[in-house]
């Protein structure tokens, strides 16, 4: 019996529960937000680069010119506008601002769309 | 009071520092639209102008507190063994304390 | 209609594992609890708690096609098949559908779920004028059910320390009290990097909340207070 008792599985796959929108966002606010703090040391390594010299600067500027620094910068820029739209949803809801359920669904899928549409939008400008 | 330090105040952290650097990429971005820089010389002269370097500053304090924050939330819902918590969060720690000195030398001790 | 269910004996499963089942449904058959317990006929192992089959004791709350919900109103035409049908997610499996909530009752007792109030009583009973027993509405409907703290991502990562929606929907059930004298020890409990602060506002509690209700509204809330109460 006692043996029995301890036997205690427990479901928690994630493939297998239901995400609504509003989850999907959650997830990628940390997802991006953690790519972000991976960013930082790159970020501040191209400001230094750009404030160096006048060289440093021109080769910051030849090296950016590259196809797959363009790509990234892209990248960059969904993850950045993803945490920043994200974020912007968290501090209205904080002061009770969209956070009926009906509201947050509908802000929830803003974001997630807002996110790619700035990626888009930036991957016109740049490529 | 422990339980202030570690509980709202985080939180507060959190808020006040993403709204300060909603403010900066808002001002950063106005800036290169209107009036983008044209030389490396326009461009440093702008970004260590005693006003922009201390917004600069403002900002990346704001970036490494909010990464702290963001990070340690991460990793108290995901790391739990104690002993590789504290050394993931000493790391974290080391780190944005390295990165902060450099970002005090690129904008504080100029290149000559 | 078919249905593959969650199925755990302890004295026998190692593992648990998915079993099928087809059922044809009675025109009386409404609500998914009906229909298991059509399946409990042709299996009388299944196990499933349940007691009020109304929707008020909260007693089948069970993960429904990777949603947590009620069994007894959950319209079952509607689901999708085959019906899966699971334990609520991140609470140990005692058998079949049936989890140990534990867990979860300690979060809710942690919040000291009663009137704090040591004034000495009235004559007849503590008044409460109409506007101040309003504030109770959405939270004090709760019927401890479980389905938003098995939801819930930051439950899942930290069930020992979060509060959890539940236990925190209650807490703010008696923080708005009138009649209550501790909002302010409720809220120093709770002002800490575990208990309330792991909330990320991910918002699953009230997106599956049977009842209804908001949790995440209610902690967003307390929030708030603690600001205010800070300034």
């Amino acid at each position: 019996m006692a043996m029995a008792m301890k036997r205690r599985p427990m479901f928690l796959n994630l493939a297998q529960i239901q995400m609504p929108v509003g989850a999907l966002t959650s997830i990628a606010h940390r997802v991006t937000g953690i790519l972000l703090a991976i960013g930082i040391p790159f970020t501040i390594y191209i400001l230094d680069l750009s404030l160096q010299s006048q060289q440093s600067y021109a080769s910051l500027i030849h090296l950016l010119d590259g196809w797959a620094y363009k790509a990234m910068a892209v990248v960059f820029v969904w993850v950045l506008a993803h945490h920043l739209l994200a974020g912007t949803r968290h501090l209205l809801m904080d002061v009770d601002v969209g956070s009926l359920l009906p509201t947050a669904r509908r802000s929830a899928w803003v974001v997630n769309v807002g996110g790619v549409v700035v990626a888009l939008l930036a991957a016109g400008v740049f490529l | 009071m422990r339980k202030a330090v570690t509980g709202l105040r985080a939180w507060l952290v959190q808020r006040v520092s993403a709204i300060y650097m909603l403010l900066f990429i808002v001002f950063l971005l106005t800036h290169f639209l209107l009036d983008p820089p044209t030389s490396y010389l326009d461009w440093r002269n702008w970004m260590l102008s005693p006003g922009v370097s201390i917004a600069a500053s403002v900002f990346f304090a704001a970036l490494f507190a909010h990464a702290w924050v963001g990070m340690r939330d991460v990793i108290m819902d995901y790391v739990h063994p104690i002993a590789i918590r504290v050394m993931v969060l000493a790391l974290l720690g080391l780190g944005l304390t390295g990165i902060a000195a450099w970002v005090i030398q690129i904008l504080w001790m100029g290149h000559g | 209609m078919k249905f593959s269910i969650f199925r755990f004996n302890p004295e026998r499963d190692v593992k648990p594992y998915m079993q099928d089942f087809r059922v044809e449904l009675e025109p009386t058959d409404r609500m998914l609890l009906d229909v298991i317990l059509r399946i409990k006929i042709q299996d009388d192992s299944l196990t499933i708690r349940k007691s009020c089959r109304e929707g008020v004791c909260g007693s089948d709350a069970i993960n429904i096609n990777g949603r947590n919900g009620l069994a007894c109103i959950t319209p079952v035409r509607e689901l999708k098949e085959p019906v899966q049908l699971r334990p609520l997610p991140s609470f140990p499996v005692i058998r079949d559908l049936v989890v140990d909530m534990t867990q979860f009752f300690k979060q809710y007792h942690s919040i000291k779920p009663y009137l704090i109030n040591d004034e000495p009583a009235p004559e007849k009973e503590r008044l409460q004028s109409p506007a101040d027993r309003d504030k109770l509405d959405g939270l004090y409907e709760c019927i401890l059910c479980g389905c938003c703290t098995s939801q819930c991502p930051s439950s899942w990562w930290n069930p020992d320390k979060f509060v959890g929606p539940a236990g925190l929907l209650q807490a703010e059930r008696f923080i708005v009290d009138s009649r209550d004298r501790a909002t302010q020890q409720r809220l120093d409990d709770l002002n800490d990097v575990y208990r309330l602060f792991r909330c990320r506002s991910i918002m699953n509690c009230t997106e599956v909340c049977p009842k209804g209700l908001a949790p995440s509204r209610a902690i967003e809330k307390i929030r708030l207070m603690m600001v205010k109460d800070s300034i």
